[in-house]
């Protein structure tokens, strides 16, 4: 693991100093999972920095209290969320590549979150637990219908039961084009070959685009 | 109490939002911000009365450029305080935001662009040369 975060404090450079072609590109995949399904470990095995846990708060206009009274009172709620990033240098782009990772929970309350958190993301994986299959299928269901690529990491725990991988495409009702894959959350390199794999499957969805990069700051 | 797409929650969940104390009650950001914004610091000092808080903000981006998200999980304050507190380091020029992603337009919404993708791939397969999908 690496860290940038204990290096001191540099004296800050004006930006008119950098050339735009050295800051980094931000891309981010979203980890999604019922409780207990090794979202943290995931992200904790894979970043560059100790995980961390990022509050967000949920907000949702309630019904009026009663009919007399029309004001709309707030309701606010704490999500919380997994923090992890990896900085890429590889000569396929001219700039550093930063990937966030995202750990967050499965639950249909949580719908607000994972919007915005799918909004220009490479895509998801879904942590599955085969002892609650069901507790995939909000995540599966809602990323189906933002076309958000995602595939199914299924986490084998000590003493599941083991399902083949049409049984849990057929549970889980998903599309035959969606990868579905064994994973080890708490081993970096299972974790890394899920999302090499999450990556290829959201290179295979494209659609048209543009064929150069523009990299116009 | 259902919300409009049919999320709920019950009232022992809710809190009270008093970290907004931190940000003298504001709790709109005058800049738009995500979790995955990244800040990097600027050439100017904020102005002397920035909180503990704000200047926490400002010697990690210092050290490193950081995300909205990241800022928030290490400094231990939930993300729309960091965001009112990072508008004003914008505004003070302490702080710059340098990234535009390159994303391109899918008919489902913005998409990272292909070159990114295999920037993404390439570096996993630098740093996790043993890594193989495994069948269920
Ligand atoms: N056998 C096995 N155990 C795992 C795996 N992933 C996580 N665990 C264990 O499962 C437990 C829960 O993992 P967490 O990473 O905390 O799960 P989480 O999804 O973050 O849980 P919540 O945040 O509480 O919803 C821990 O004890 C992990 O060590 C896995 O792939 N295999
Ligand atoms: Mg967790």
């Amino acid at each position: 693991m690496q860290d940038y975060g204990t290096c001191g404090p540099t004296p800050p450079r004006r930006p008119s100093d950098r050339s735009p072609a050295v800051s980094p590109a931000g891309l981010k995949i979203v980890i999604a999972g019922g409780f207990g399904v090794g979202k943290t470990t995931f992200v904790g095995a894979i970043s560059e920095i100790e995980p961390l846990t990022t509050e967000e708060y949920l907000t949702a206009a309630s019904a009026p209290t009663d009919s007399l009274d029309q004001v709309e009172s707030k309701e606010t709620t704490t999500v919380a969320m997994d923090f992890g990033r990896i900085t890429f240098d590889v000569p396929v782009v001219p700039i550093p590549v930063e990937l966030f990772l995202f750990g967050t929970p499965g639950q249909e309350r949580f719908l607000h979150t994972w919007h915005s958190l799918a909004h220009g993301a490479i895509g998801a994986v879904v942590l599955a637990d085969t002892r609650r299959l069901d507790a995939s299928f909000t995540a599966v269901a809602y990323f189906e219908q933002l076309a958000l690529p995602f595939v199914v990491a299924v986490n084998q725990f000590p003493r599941a039961h083991r399902y083949s991988a049409d049984e849990i495409r057929q549970a889980l009702v998903l599309d035959p084009g969606v990868p579905v894959i064994s994973c080890d959350a708490r081993n970096g390199t299972s974790a890394a070959s899920v999302l090499m794999t999450l990556v290829e499957h959201a290179r295979s969805a494209r659609f048209t685009e543009p064929a150069v990069l523009d990299m116009r700051p | 109490m259902e919300c409009a797409d049919g999320a709920s929650w019950s009232v022992e969940d809710s809190t009270q939002v008093r970290p907004y104390a931190v940000t003298s009650g504001r709790t709109q950001p005058r800049h738009l911000l995500s979790l995955e914004s990244v800040l990097e610091a600027g050439s100017a000092e904020p102005a002397g009365t920035a909180s503990p808080e704000a200047a926490q903000i400002l010697a990690l981006c210092r050290s490193h450029r950081r995300s909205i998200a990241e800022l928030s999980g290490t400094i231990g304050q939930p993300v729309p305080v960091v965001k009112v507190l990072v508008s004003d380091l914008l505004d003070a020029r302490a702080l710059w935001l340098p990234v535009t992603t390159p994303f391109y337009d899918s008919p489902t919404g913005p998409r990272p662009h292909t070159q990114l993708l295999e920037a993404v791939s390439a570096g996993l397969r630098n740093l996790w040369p043993d890594a193989a999908s495994k069948a269920v």
